[in-house]
């Protein structure tokens, strides 16, 4: 036999070997030490990146603190089983299948959109889970899927109560325009005006949608300057934004018109891209600021400003690390219902009837409003703050205040 | 020693055959076979991947019949795919349509919406039709958003789990036989596409479209049938998509997803049925490797920042991208054919 010959013959073996070999490495060797386990899909790279990014690194280095200085959730490590999603729906999908056959107890996702794509095979299999970001059709009809935060529905309907309480001084409706962003962070905003307009009292003059990619919304902007609105609210990302409110400055529509931005948009790279066009705008946000004197902010801080500086100052950094919180709270509830020497009688089915329904006021550090289930409502925080850029940072205007929980499946219109 | 060093044909028919030897035949038993049972071994995550790789599979192939047979660049592969997922989704949730009748009604809107967008292919070629193919995509998704009352619009549309002779393709393991057993039709309706009149013809068009025309070939239709047949079954691989991922939103069709299909064509090997098979399972495996690899990679160095390996993934498939196209731009499927004739030839060197 011949050199050529000794080479395939090595090659098929080999290949044989790699075969047989590779389930044994899939699967592991060994004992496991018991651990609480969670998944997350986040969008650590792809489109969506510039929020995935610090959202993935607060959630990890928060359950890093957890494990490392707590002891992890009762004396017993959280296990954490993360997915880059990319923000590609079909792996999003993939990966809950992959998160139960892994034994995790339920799952996160950052985003609405990973959830929209999530939440079908989640629910078929009565597994729970929450995202942070939401849009309504996620939590709508509630079954086995939460928010951690109120959904861009929410960020309006906060918003236009807090106008209509605190800065309409006119008689009559006030005439509010929309400006969306073509996805559900603008399709929420518009279906919870739908709901809510006509009862809180404001007429809806004009609706405009912008792409995430925008250059210039001057057209769209003189549509709305031709309406003569009162109050404009913006449901997007901040860059975008930005590009809305300078341009609204150019045509003159502010100051004059009150503007509002949803949670989606309002942190500070908004400022940043906006300069001096973002002054007296007003906006919604669930979480504190960097800085603000909250429990959990110091240790929040040490662990940002020595793994990740570069997120120092990113709001989706702080929003995750309040996540990590909530999954070690659901966590602990479930743990005590079993106790502790039981743990390996944790289902998902227990830790969402145990975990997630038994929460009740939890405090994430003070990072965002009270976590709590109600029946019916799968919200889990269920409060924002109004916040007013004033001399080029955000100043809170009120406490936290509760967004009214809207029944969308119980409008025809919701799904149509 | 009983090696063939050639197999002799007696008949047409059998020079034709596309299983030639008693051999081919025992590996194809085998290889069904194994198809058969792998949901007993796999898990639902690994099915998850099978099943994506079928659906995958499916859409590549039509993709190839478009670009690598007939040689129509389209970059709206996605949108194409779009509009049977929609299409099916619509059917069966609005109108109650059984699974079969759906999946059909979606191939065939997929293709008349290829055949619609495939006319400027008459007058234009090349980055031209490339060009008009985007806009494709483009003006697909945004009819999606905007007719809100049938689509959902930006919220999306639930998918009601598919059900066939009364049982159900919710779970991944059913869903499993019913993908490949599409995904077998479809590639063997591919291969014979491509040794028929039809074929021959794409591939005419492909080489030479001039010389094509000459020969009486009517570039106008069959460069049409083309983009029927490709978008067909882009809507099939739609429908199959639609009840795989339970929820529609355009946000699941990007152009990304367009490009990503033409990679696979391009690893697998332009203009071969084997092709796009091969370029999907190589595709769709190397994401999971790097998927499961990142974490493992961070588990191993602690000292590591969390998520200091996300970008493992672009890299590594740039890389890949890349060494393809300087080392072997024909693809797998050339270098499975040069393993296979290494192999039949061995002992003899040639």
């Amino acid at each position: 036999m011949g050199a050529t010959g000794k080479l395939k013959k090595i090659s098929l073996v080999l290949a044989s070997l790699l075969i047989m070999v590779t389930p044994l490495l899939v699967s592991g060797c060994g004992q496991a030490e018991a651990s609480l386990k969670v998944g997350l899909s986040i969008p650590f790279t792809g489109p969506a990146a510039e929020k995935g990014r610090p959202m993935g690194d607060g959630v990890l280095d928060c359950i890093k603190y957890i494990n490392e200085e707590l002891g992890g959730v009762e004396g017993i490590p959280i296990e954490v089983v993360w997915r880059d999603t990319q923000y590609d729906s079909a792996r999003a999908a993939n990966f809950v299948n992959e998160f139960m056959d892994k034994g995790c107890l339920f799952f996160t996702t950052c985003a609405s959109k990973e959830m929209a794509a999530s939440m079908e095979i989640a629910n078929r299999n009565d597994f729970p889970g929450f995202t942070v970001f939401s849009s309504p059709v996620c939590i709508h009809p509630p079954e086995h899927i939460y928010a951690q935060m109120p959904d861009y529905g929410d960020s309006w309907a906060a918003f236009a109560k807090y106008y209509m309480e605190n800065i309409w001084e006119g008689t009559g409706k006030p005439r509010m325009a929309l400006h969306l962003l073509n996805n559900p962070t603008g399709s929420g905003a518009s279906d919870a005006a739908k709901a809510l307009a006509d009862e809180l009292g404001i007429e809806i003059v004009a609706t405009e949608e912008h792409a995430a990619t925008t250059l210039s919304e001057i057209e769209s902007l003189s549509r709305i300057k031709a309406a003569n609105p009162d109050v404009l609210f913006i449901s997007s990302t901040p860059q975008p934004t930005s590009i809305i409110l300078k341009n609204a400055r150019e045509l003159g529509i502010t100051p004059g018109v009150t503007v509002g931005c949803g949670h989606a948009s309002f942190t500070q790279a908004l400022i940043d891209l906006s300069g001096s066009a973002a002054e007296g705008v007003y906006g919604v946000f669930p979480t504190v600021n960097w800085g603000d004197d909250v429990e959990a902010m110091e240790k929040m801080t040490e662990y940002c400003l020595e793994y990740h500086p570069d997120d120092y100052g990113n709001m989706d950094y702080i929003t995750c690390w309040a996540e990590g919180l909530i999954i070690a709270e659901i966590l602990r509830l479930a743990v005590e219902h079993v106790g502790v020497d039981n743990i390996d009688q944790l289902t998902p089915q227990i830790v969402e009837e145990y975990g997630f329904k038994m929460l009740d006021n939890f405090d994430p550090g003070g990072l965002h409003g009270p976590v709590s289930y109600s029946a019916g409502d799968n919200r889990m925080a269920k409060a924002v703050r109004v916040f007013q850029v004033n001399g080029g940072a955000m100043v809170p205007q009120t406490g936290w205040v509760d967004a009214p929980a809207i029944l969308y499946e119980d409008f025809d219109w919701f799904g149509q | 020693m009983d090696l063939p060093a050639g197999i002799r044909n007696f008949t047409y028919a059998q020079d034709m055959a596309i299983f030639r030897t008693r051999w081919q035949w025992m590996m194809l038993v085998v290889f069904i076979l194994a198809l058969f049972c792998a949901p007993l071994l796999l898990n639902n995550y690994w099915l998850g991947i099978a099943n994506l790789i079928g659906i995958s599979i499916i859409a590549a192939t039509g993709l190839n019949i478009l670009i690598g047979y007939c040689g129509q660049l389209s970059l709206g592969h996605a949108g194409f795919i779009a509009v049977g997922a929609y299409a099916y989704a619509i059917m069966v949730s609005r109108f109650e349509w059984p699974f079969l009748a759906a999946m059909i009604f979606a191939g065939v809107v997929a293709g008349l919406t290829g055949l619609l967008f495939g006319i400027p292919s008459v007058r234009v070629k090349g980055f031209y039709l490339a060009i008009s193919t985007i806009a494709a995509h483009f003006i697909i998704i945004w009819v999606i958003n905007q007719w809100s009352s049938l689509t959902g619009g930006y919220n999306g549309m639930g998918v009601p789990v598919a059900n066939l002779f009364g049982v159900s393709f919710a779970g991944q393991k059913n869903q499993f036989y019913l993908i490949f057993a599409i995904t077998v039709l479809v590639i063997f309706a591919a291969k014979n596409i491509a040794r028929t009149r039809l074929g021959r013809a794409f591939v005419a068009v492909r080489d030479n479209d001039l010389a094509a025309e000459v020969m009486g070939i009517n570039l106008f239709r069959y460069k049409l049938l083309a983009f029927f047949i490709g978008c067909f079954l882009a809507g099939i691989a739609g429908s199959l998509m639609a009840n795989w991922i339970g929820y529609l939103n355009a946000e699941n069709f990007t152009l990304n997803e367009s490009i990503l299909y033409i990679g696979m064509i391009i690893i697998g090997g332009l203009g071969t049925t084997l092709g796009p098979i091969l370029g999907v399972v190589f595709i769709r495996l190397l994401q999971e490797g790097v998927n499961s690899i990142s974490p493992l990679v961070e588990g191993w160095i602690p000292a590591l920042p969390s998520g200091f390996t996300a970008g493992l993934g672009p890299m590594v498939f740039g890389l890949v991208i890349v060494l393809f196209l300087i080392l072997e731009p024909r693809g797998l499927a050339h270098r499975w054919n040069l393993f296979k004739a290494s192999y039949r030839l061995w002992p003899f060197s040639y």
